[in-house]
């Protein structure tokens, strides 16, 4: 289980996030939230063509994976990267958080699914949620 | 019209705008048009469809929106920057998200495509649409909302 709050920084690698959203304040918001985590590395893709090929070249420990996008959506983006990673560790975080879109997410791919807003603690316990599964 | 999403539509804006930019005040003033009621600097349109149909736009003013957009970057943005009309356009998504996730629990499928941020150039249409109306004040000043949405038959 990864103990964000309890791993000094300096003991462990950086870990590796890939944000994808559309949205430039999103990425940015995101990458605000991530920064409050000691020792991240974070990149950001703006659409789903962008988060396969950031995803083969870069290898991210998590994606947080948006769901509205332009193009190709986030769901169809989970499946073609656990397509060929099924140990892909993605958290989707949506404003569409109806149970049917949610399963739906969880079906393609994801390991976790947080509503937007989302909060530093939200994404804390998804984090942590996400790595203890892969134990 | 589906008042019954209107009515949706009003608590998840009202609801979302408490919980991502502060305080609100609803304002007692429902009213229908026969186009909707959009002329202020900044505006955002998000287009539904699924088992029904229609769009939502939001505008305001450009003070009311840099202000808004200054509260979720942290910062006052000089003018209205990309990252601020980003910030605002994510404003919008997450309000009509949240919406459209209760209709679709209650068991109607509906579908939004990503928003569209511009200026009022953006509402204007030639077609009449019967459009609900509604404004929030918010701290930073008034988010007006028109809801068109309808069955697909």
């Amino acid at each position: 289980m990864l103990e964000m709050t309890q791993n000094p920084a300096s003991l462990r690698a950086p870990l590796t996030c890939l944000i994808v959203d559309d949205s430039a304040f999103m990425r940015f918001h995101l990458k605000r939230l991530m920064d409050a985590f000691e020792n991240v590395v974070a990149r950001e893709a703006a659409n789903g063509d962008e988060a396969v090929t950031e995803y083969e070249r870069f290898k991210p420990d998590i994606v947080l994976m948006d769901i509205v996008m332009p193009g190709q959506g986030g769901i169809e983006t989970v499946k073609q990267i656990c397509a060929h990673d099924p140990a892909a560790r993605v958290i989707m975080i949506s404003s569409l958080s109806y149970q049917e879109k949610v399963e739906e997410a969880l079906a393609a791919g994801a390991k976790c699914f947080v509503a937007k807003p989302v909060t530093t603690e939200q994404l804390r316990q998804a984090i942590d949620r996400v790595f203890t599964a892969s134990v | 019209m589906r008042l019954d999403f209107v009515k949706v539509f009003r608590d998840s804006t009202s609801e979302m705008l408490q919980q991502i930019v502060g305080p609100v005040d609803e304002m007692d003033s429902m009213s229908m048009h026969a186009v909707p009621l959009a002329g202020r600097d900044v505006t955002a349109v998000i287009e539904l469809d699924g088992e029904a149909q229609g769009r939502v736009i939001f505008d305001m003013d450009s003070m009311t929106a840099m202000r808004i957009a200054g509260r979720l970057l942290d910062e006052p943005p000089p003018v209205m920057t990309p990252i601020a009309q980003s910030a605002i356009s994510e404003l919008a998504s997450m309000i009509i998200g949240h919406a459209i996730s209760v209709i679709n629990d209650q068991g109607t499928h509906v579908n939004m495509e990503p928003p569209l941020i511009g200026d009022a150039e953006l509402a204007r249409t030639e077609m009449c649409f019967e459009t609900l109306t509604f404004p929030v004040q918010t701290l930073f000043g008034e988010v007006r909302v028109n809801v068109m949405i309808h069955d697909l038959d």
